[in-house]
């Protein structure tokens, strides 16, 4: 089954969310609509209720792009996706391409993850594996980097994602809001969302690993 | 060249990205739109050493059983060479990865084609100016760390000198190499200089960097997109005419240069002593 075709099942089996983003099929003569999930009720007025309408998948990337605030949506995970907008789509095949544009691999990830084929990567993996300024990154403490998920992982630092990953394959995360964050946001249920998942520290975590690794080595050379 | 239809195939676009920089990653996707638009392949994709999705996260997004990898790079080096396949697990020109065959490709930056595209964006960028009185100069990073990296822009500098284009001198130069951009003045014995960067996107080097090597801007400005004016050609400095121009990489046209690396992946394939390796 392709990742279309498993969208359109999903879709039609009661999925209608992925992140921050509302799911809607058949909306006037289109196949499917996209919309922020805080502008659902004014997407199904006339006229979209005076949001801006897109129409084809290439839009997602240009809305996807900056919060409201002009912030660059470096991480798509972020939970400052800009609103004031549909998209409409005529395919499941567009549906898909727009949803990669908005959340990358989302999809994909979630078959493999629903198949056991998910490949997780855990974090001393990712670190081992820097070069060049970032190589620096792999010397960060187990605690420094227990601490460092708390700070900047989950929710409350606006981030969507599940987190699967360990620090290795013998160390999993501390328990806490972050770690046990399920991807899904305003507790739907599964059967309701398509759970955003982090298979490997993205590059800003990384780039984070860097600093407090830094910090770290500043620390004890201080002492 | 155009190339037969891959129903059956997936095309993955592999990119370096930016945490800092939205426009870095642009040109990707719009080639990506491009290629995408003319119904080529049953799926086009990108992916990235610094954005999401990561290479290694690639291989979920692809349904399709066979795979042409293309590196958006302007040059063989450290990320063609060694990042991407191992980020992406390739052995060699063909590999069999979890049941699926992937090919990789030549980055776009060392195809042939590059040479049009080049003379195309220098003319964009002049079209008034008298060759015979303007010296093109192709400019790139350079880092001492790999030769092959300005390689590409040597062998286009000497393919444009030779090509007819009647510039009265083409040369190459670099942010962190000799010889140095930040020297165009004096390079340049012309009164007119038209000045191509040859990289992908116009991110932190192409529209803030070099524009203060150059001397067009007094400091590092804000990146491409979040400009209200764009530069201005012609720029009068240092008693020359100076061009500058957008990145090559920039040139909607350069998904036609990774569609000809894939059809010389093919060729190399099938008539392995018609190209070059």
């Amino acid at each position: 089954m392709t990742q279309a075709q498993l969208l359109r099942q999903a879709v039609r089996s009661g999925i209608h969310r992925i992140g921050q983003i509302e799911i809607q099929e058949d909306i006037c003569e289109f196949h499917y609509l996209l919309c922020h999930v805080d502008d659902f009720d004014l997407s199904g007025q006339p006229a979209f209720g005076g949001l801006d309408h897109h129409h084809g998948p290439d839009a997602a990337r240009d809305i996807g792009t900056y919060s409201e605030d002009g912030e660059y949506r470096f991480t798509k995970g972020m939970t400052n996706l800009r609103r004031g907008w549909v998209l409409t789509l005529d395919s499941e095949k567009d549906l898909r391409t727009a949803l990669d544009l908005f959340y990358p691999a989302a999809v994909g990830l979630w078959k493999s993850w629903k198949d056991n084929t998910l490949e997780v990567e855990n974090l001393r993996d990712k670190l081992n594996r820097q070069t060049g300024m970032y190589r620096f990154a792999r010397s960060i403490s187990d605690e420094g980097a227990q601490q460092l998920v708390q700070k900047v992982c989950g929710p409350a630092h606006q981030c969507a994602k599940r987190i699967l990953w360990k620090l290795d394959p013998n160390t999993p995360l501390s328990d806490s809001e972050a770690s046990r964050y399920n991807g899904i946001p305003s507790n739907l249920s599964e059967t309701e969302a398509i759970p955003l998942l982090c298979r490997e520290a993205c590059n800003h975590f990384v780039a984070e690993c860097r600093k407090a690794a830094k910090a770290e080595f500043d620390a004890k050379n201080a002492g | 060249m155009p190339i037969a239809p891959k129903p059956n195939s997936a095309l993955l676009i592999v990119g370096h990205g930016s945490t800092e920089n939205p426009d870095s990653s642009t040109p990707y996707f719009d080639h990506a739109d491009e290629i995408r638009r003319r119904n080529l392949f049953a799926e086009v994709h990108c992916c990235f050493w610094k954005e999401e999705p990561s290479m290694r996260e690639a291989h979920y997004l692809i349904d399709s059983d066979e795979i042409y990898v293309v590196p958006d790079f302007i040059s063989e080096g450290y990320f063609t060479q060694d990042v991407i396949p191992r980020e992406l697990g390739l052995t060699g020109p063909t590999t069999t990865l979890r049941g699926k065959t992937w090919h990789y490709c030549l980055p776009v930056g060392v195809h042939p084609s590059m040479t049009g595209l080049i003379l195309r964006r220098a003319k964009e960028v002049a079209p008034k100016v008298d060759p015979a009185q303007t010296t093109l100069i192709i400019t790139g990073h350079g880092t001492g760390l790999n030769q092959n990296s300005t390689k590409a822009i040597k062998d286009q500098a000497t393919l444009i000198a030779n090509s007819g284009a009647g510039y009265a001198a083409v040369l190459d130069a670099y942010m962190e190499e000799q010889p140095f951009i930040a020297d165009w003045a004096t390079l340049a014995q012309t009164p007119n200089v038209v000045v191509v960067p040859f990289f992908i996107s116009d991110g932190l080097h192409s529209y803030q960097d070099i524009p203060v090597l150059l001397g067009i801007e007094p400091e590092v400005g804000p990146a491409a997109s979040q400009r209200e004016v764009f530069r201005h050609n012609p720029h009068r400095l240092q008693g020359k005419t100076l061009y500058y121009s957008s990145a090559i990489g920039t040139e909607r046209l350069l998904a036609d240069v990774i569609l000809d690396q894939i059809h010389d992946f093919d060729l190399r394939q099938t008539s392995p002593a018609s190209l070059p390796a």
